[in-house]
């Protein structure tokens, strides 16, 4: 008995400097299995998806929301928004009973104002904004080419903020309803400038959303809590952990034996073996996606388009589907999927074809084929669930043709890091859209100003596209915007600077005792209402 | 019929044979040794002769079941995997790396074994005793532990990983040559011979080492059941045989995606790497067996 | 004669230290790659810090100096960022490395327990069923590949019957707060409000690594206790004994116990080595935040730092309890004692 109770003293003294315990921390809580640790918990920072479900909707309001029905813009932190009728001036009403997260690391002490919302948007216009340096790069900001479009954010009163457009744009307010565009503190911001602790404002995040950041393990788990001031109606849970599992069966694994509430499954071969048990239950959801095959254009023989045309003829894009998306997936003929309003169906597309494919590669100069890199991205997507393994199908169905590939993967961090600097032949990769927009696919991937900014991976510039892309958008009539995207897609079908391979649909695995949850098609995953019954 | 004997003889089995009359009591024994000749012959049948080519993808039949099961065929016996590949062919050629691979790395390692074992073995003085210090050492750390960290510095691959294994088996051949020989140094026969004006060299080779291969054999057994082990675990962890390889570790790795569809894609797999551990140690066991009841006959 | 075998072995252990090291520091060279990114870990040095920094590194010396800063740096705890996530590597082996040797130390104890008294049993009805069944069930772990062994019993007991979790040390809602890095410990200072239900989650949480990490060492153990019971049992002085009238039990308890386990000791000490590589197969498959999956990630992201970082740990360790249990086992083992 003496033995026991020296024990703790002993070791209660080494433990002098521990984190305080949680004040109101039960086990009331939902985990949420996502595939990656976020880079970064500003959204502005970031574009990839996992990211943006663990923090975006979790975090911070927007000024708009999307309504995931339908697609039409709601009301979020705006009550009320007027354009004026050059489509050059847009002025937001705020709601005025909104408060910033109280946490161990600030207080707030006034409640949302306009300046929080010059604050935010001039990080990324301003290059003299205090914050505009702590990142090098504001991509999806970038990708849309806000600068050039944004000319003034400002304040005009306490609960008003005027936005001013160097040219009329169609798709403003869908950005500023994507995930992206988060709403910041400005409090925050000028006591983080105080503290001298500038980088502070991506890791340790303040926002309005329903949860508020308790602590992040990289590669581990992010816990929430519950922010009890949020001005919505919530749901029950004290807190939302999100427990990162990056390997596919492990986190099938943790749903079958519930260390997971919810977890996006994007391949569902077990989709049979969920069906059947009662304590689960499968969402299925159109999203819009892709999954594409880029090529490197500025490097040889990529630069040759009847190489790329030969490559397209050789890829057999349904065994990809069966293999690797189990054919819960639709093959892609165009990066816009078949549900955008700017699809086309009746748009070109190459078929597989070896007889074609061989011939072209003759045509190109490579009679004995060549060998190229494949790089395979080491993570799963929705877009592309198991990017090794389609590689080898890739590998398997190039050998066909005389061209050998050699599969290459690094450590996601490298692999992005390396991509950016152009070293690939040519990559798996892919791309989830952030609106409903057409302009969200065909911008990113393809255009100019893309290819700097990073989230054209296949460095493709080309003058024309660019054109029929920027005339889309500076007219606000449908029926003329859809034309220049046939005819942007068409141009695209013909130059290959991609092979788009699949549009996967989006499933998302949940505990039947989940409830509330709400996933929105054009992006991220909201608890906001979510609660759990016993 | 009888044989015919004109005088009495005394007649000895020579220690082979003894060897070999108390191995093959034990049932399991035999056992082992026909599981690793059915693997022996398979490793190196499969390299010219097998029903289909190993990496081919039929992208018709994909995670088909074996062949008993109600959808399964008899053109893939024990069905496919996740890219249509056929899997008993997958599993015949797995033989020639997970156990090929392994008995090559053993040979290796025997081969270094012998040449340093019998350099330290000869030697003696302050060099030795260092060495001797460091060899105890290294054979208190893991083979696979030595092979992690050698692949950890050469980078993953399935040649690295063969280097590796080689290197990390090296120290407990040194160290078993080394006591072998210098146990039979000690044998009076030895010294007679040394006395007879033989050199070194020639007591090593005409007397040493026709007295130590059997320990050698008993050596090799084990070093092969850690080789194996040792190829299929860095296979498994994607630092050896890298996919599409058949290798049986990097095989198991690569079809967890399918544990739940297909579970005999990572069951038989690994189910070939037990029976092949098992025969070898149940070879190794018998062999120990077998020398323990000769020395006390 | 004690001290001087202890000075041997203090002498060697210094030796092999130096010679880690320096192969460790050799590393820096070995790796492809920036040499000052190697030492440092930082990624994309701006040219106009490079000559400060490659100051600060010695870089600028002869490899001898070099040498000395490396080790230097060692001991003061300078050990450099990870490649991956830029944070020092010190620090992230502190959280890995409790995780590690924890679940060893509950595997070893585990394997004694069951190990030993099985060893015994078996020796004692020597070449009966119950022997026969316990060197089946021996060789049967000796030669199962662990890492299938877990994915086989991750297959029944969680995934089929559902009663053990998969993954982790504690469910993932149980917030306890870091105290020593041991779970176990941490909750059992902890002042949380649900301190049994973390205590019983941990424990499940536990159950299935230790006992796949445990099946090796285990049948070791049995093989081991077997071996040297059906030696001493052999012995002169046993049948000494029973010729002086004691019966089985008394024998065995009194003559055979003692002497068939001393060399246990020295056992456990190599079992602790296999244990540590082991659990580096146990931590990838049940996700397991050890040391053993921390540098199986660093090779696999090359991740320079960790890998020389990881492995320098890992093999110190393994050494350092290598060379003290011995060290205890020739104190207490009179027999042992060669000198």
């Amino acid at each position: 008995m003496m033995k026991r109770s020296l024990l703790p003293v002993a070791f209660l003294a080494l433990a002098s400097g521990c984190t305080p315990a949680p004040d109101a921390a039960t086990l009331n809580g939902l985990v949420y299995c996502t595939e990656g640790s976020p880079e970064s918990f500003n959204p502005q920072l970031v574009t990839s998806g996992t990211t943006i479900d663990a923090i975006s909707q979790q975090l911070y309001d927007r000024l708009l929301d999307i309504d995931p029905n339908n697609g039409n813009l709601l009301p979020a932190l705006a009550t009320n928004w007027q354009i004026s009728d050059d489509g050059l001036t847009y002025v937001f009403n705020l709601r005025d009973d909104v408060e910033f997260h109280q946490t161990e690391y600030f207080s707030p002490t006034r409640k949302l104002s306009a300046s929080d919302i010059e604050f935010t948007f001039n990080r990324i216009l301003d290059i003299h904004h205090p914050f505009h340096q702590t990142a090098t790069e504001y991509p999806y900001f970038d990708s849309v080419e806000w600068r050039e479009l944004v000319k003034t954010v400002k304040a005009v009163t306490h609960s008003q903020v005027v936005f001013q457009l160097n040219k009329p744009d169609s798709s403003f307010l869908s950005t500023l309803a994507t995930d992206f565009a988060a709403i910041l503190s400005a409090e925050y911001g000028e006591m983080l400038q105080k503290n001298q602790e500038l980088p502070q404002l991506d890791t340790l995040p303040i926002g309005t959303g329903p949860f508020k950041f308790r602590e992040y393990k990289k590669d581990v788990l992010i816990r929430y809590y519950r922010n009890g001031n949020y001005w919505r109606k919530t749901g029950n849970l004290d807190q939302l952990v999100i427990d990162i599992v990056p390997d596919n069966t492990k986190r099938l694994a943790k749903l079958l034996t519930h260390e997971c509430d919810v977890a996006p499954i994007p391949r569902l071969a077990e989709l049979s073996l969920l069906a059947k048990r009662k304590d689960f239950e499968v969402d299925q959801q159109t999203s819009l996606n892709v999954g594409y095959w880029a090529f490197n254009t500025q490097k040889a023989p990529f630069n040759n388009v009847k190489v790329r045309q030969a490559l397209a003829y050789a890829v057999n894009k349904q065994s990809i589907l069966q293999a690797v998306y189990f054919g819960q997936a639709e093959e892609a003929n165009s990066v816009l999927p078949p549900n955008s309003w700017g699809y086309n169906p009746d748009g070109q597309h190459s078929s597989f074809d070896l007889v074609k494919a061989k011939q072209l590669l003759d045509e190109a100069g490579y009679p004995n084929g060549f060998s190229l890199d494949i790089w395979a991205m080491p993570v799963q997507r929705l877009y592309n669930p198991n990017a090794l393994k389609m590689a080898e199908l890739l590998q398997a169905d190039l050998a066909k043709i005389g061209v050998s590939a050699n599969i290459v993967s690094f450590e996601w961090n490298t692999f992005r890091r390396k991509l950016r600097a152009g070293e690939h032949d040519s990559v798996l990769i892919g791309w989830t859209a952030d609106n409903a927009d057409p302009d969200n696919f065909l911008r990113p991937l393809l255009s100019c100003a893309s290819a700097i900014s990073g989230s054209n991976r296949t460095n493709w510039c080309d003058s024309q596209y660019d054109q029929l892309i920027a005339d889309a958008v500076l007219t606000a009539d449908v029926t003329k915007r859809r034309q220049l995207y046939f005819l942007a897609q068409d141009y695209v079908a013909e130059q290959v600077p991609l092979i788009p391979i699949a549009h996967s649909r989006r499933f998302q695995v949940k505990s039947s005792k989940v409830t509330g949850m709400q996933i929105n098609p054009y992006g991220g995953i909201s608890f906001t209402a979510a609660g759990k019954t016993r | 019929m009888k044989k015919f004997r004109l005088y009495y003889e005394e007649y000895n089995r020579g220690p082979f044979q003894l060897l070999w009359g108390h191995f093959a009591r034990q049932h399991t024994a035999l056992f082992g040794l026909a599981g690793i000749g059915i693997l022996l012959a398979m490793a190196l049948i499969t390299l010219v002769l097998i029903p289909h080519d190993p990496y081919f993808q039929d992208p018709e039949f994909l995670l088909l079941p074996p062949s008993w099961q109600a959808d399964g065929m008899v053109k893939y016996p024990l069905g496919t995997d996740d890219l249509g590949r056929d899997l008993i062919s997958r599993l015949m050629r797995g033989s020639s790396y997970t156990f090929g691979l392994a008995i090559f790395a053993v040979l290796g390692a025997l081969a270094g074994g012998l040449l340093l074992g019998a350099l330290s073995g000869m030697s003696k003085g302050f060099k030795s005793s260092i060495f001797n210090h460091l060899l105890d050492l290294a054979l208190t750390i893991p083979s696979l532990l030595l092979a992690i960290v050698i692949v950890a510095v050469l980078g993953p691959g399935l040649t690295n990983t063969i280097w590796a294994i080689m290197l990390a088996l090296l120290p407990q051949f040194v160290h078993g040559v080394r006591n072998a020989i210098q146990d039979q140094l000690k044998q009076d026969y030895v010294v007679a011979y040394r006395l007879d004006g033989a050199n070194d060299w020639q007591i090593l080779f005409s007397v040493i080492l026709p007295n130590v291969w059997e320990q050698l054999i008993l050596l090799s057994t084990m070093a092969l059941s850690t080789a194996i082990l040792d190829i299929a675990a860095l296979g498994f962890l994607g630092l050896g045989a890298q996919s599409p390889t058949a290798e049986w570790g990097s095989m198991i790795a690569d079809s967890l995606d399918s544990i739940y569809l297909a579970p005999w894609t990572v069951a038989l797999p690994g189910l070939l790497i037990f029976i092949a551990v098992l025969s070898v140690n149940l070879v190794g066991d018998g062999l120990r067996v077998a020398m323990k009841k000769r020395r006390e006959n | 004669m004690m001290l001087r075998y202890l000075a041997r072995r203090a002498f060697l252990l210094a030796f092999v230290l130096v010679a880690l090291t320096v192969f460790s520091f050799s590393l820096n060279f070995m790796f492809p790659g920036d040499l000052l990114t190697n030492v440092t870990g930082l990624r994309d040095i701006p040219s106009e810090q490079r000559q400060e920094l490659s100051q600060a590194m010695g870089l600028d010396h002869g490899y001898l100096r070099q040498y000395i800063d490396y080790t230097r740096r060692i001991v003061a705890g300078e050990w450099g960022l990870s490649f991956s996530s830029q944070q020092p590597v010190l620090a992230e082996v502190r959280t890995v490395l409790p995780a590690t040797i924890e679940l060893a130390s509950y595997a070893l104890i585990l394997s004694l327990i069951l190990g030993i008294p099985s060893g015994i049993i078996a020796a004692v009805r020597k070449e009966k069923w119950l022997d026969n069944a316990i060197s089946g069930f021996a060789l049967v772990g000796y030669s199962v590949p662990i890492f299938w062994w877990a994915l086989l019993l991750i297959m029944i007991f969680s995934l089929q019957l559902g009663w053990l979790p998969t993954s982790g040390r504690i469910g993932v809602l149980y917030e306890v707060p870091h105290h020593t890095g041991f779970m176990l410990l941490d909750i059992w200072l902890s002042d949380l409000p649900y301190k049994h239900a973390a205590f019983r989650d941990a424990l499940i949480h536990l159950t299935l690594p230790t006992l796949v990490l445990a099946t090796y060492p285990t049948t070791v153990m049995m093989r081991f206790v077997r071996e040297s019971m059906l030696e001493v049992l052999d012995k002169n002085y046993i049948k000494t004994a029973r010729a002086k009238g004691l019966n089985r039990a008394q024998v065995l308890y009194k003559h055979g116990l003692r002497n068939a386990l001393l060399p246990v000791t020295r056992q456990i000490g190599l079992q602790f080595s296999t244990l540590i590589t082991l659990a580096m197969l146990t931590e990838v498959v049940f996700s397991w935040p050890g040391i053993g999956q921390w540098l199986i990630d660093g090779i696999y992201q090359r991740n320079f730092t960790a890998i020389q970082a990881g492995v320098l740990v890992i093999s110190t360790l393994v050494i350092v309890v290598n060379i003290s249990t011995e060290v205890l086992h020739t104190l207490f083992n009179p027999l042992a004692r060669k000198f």
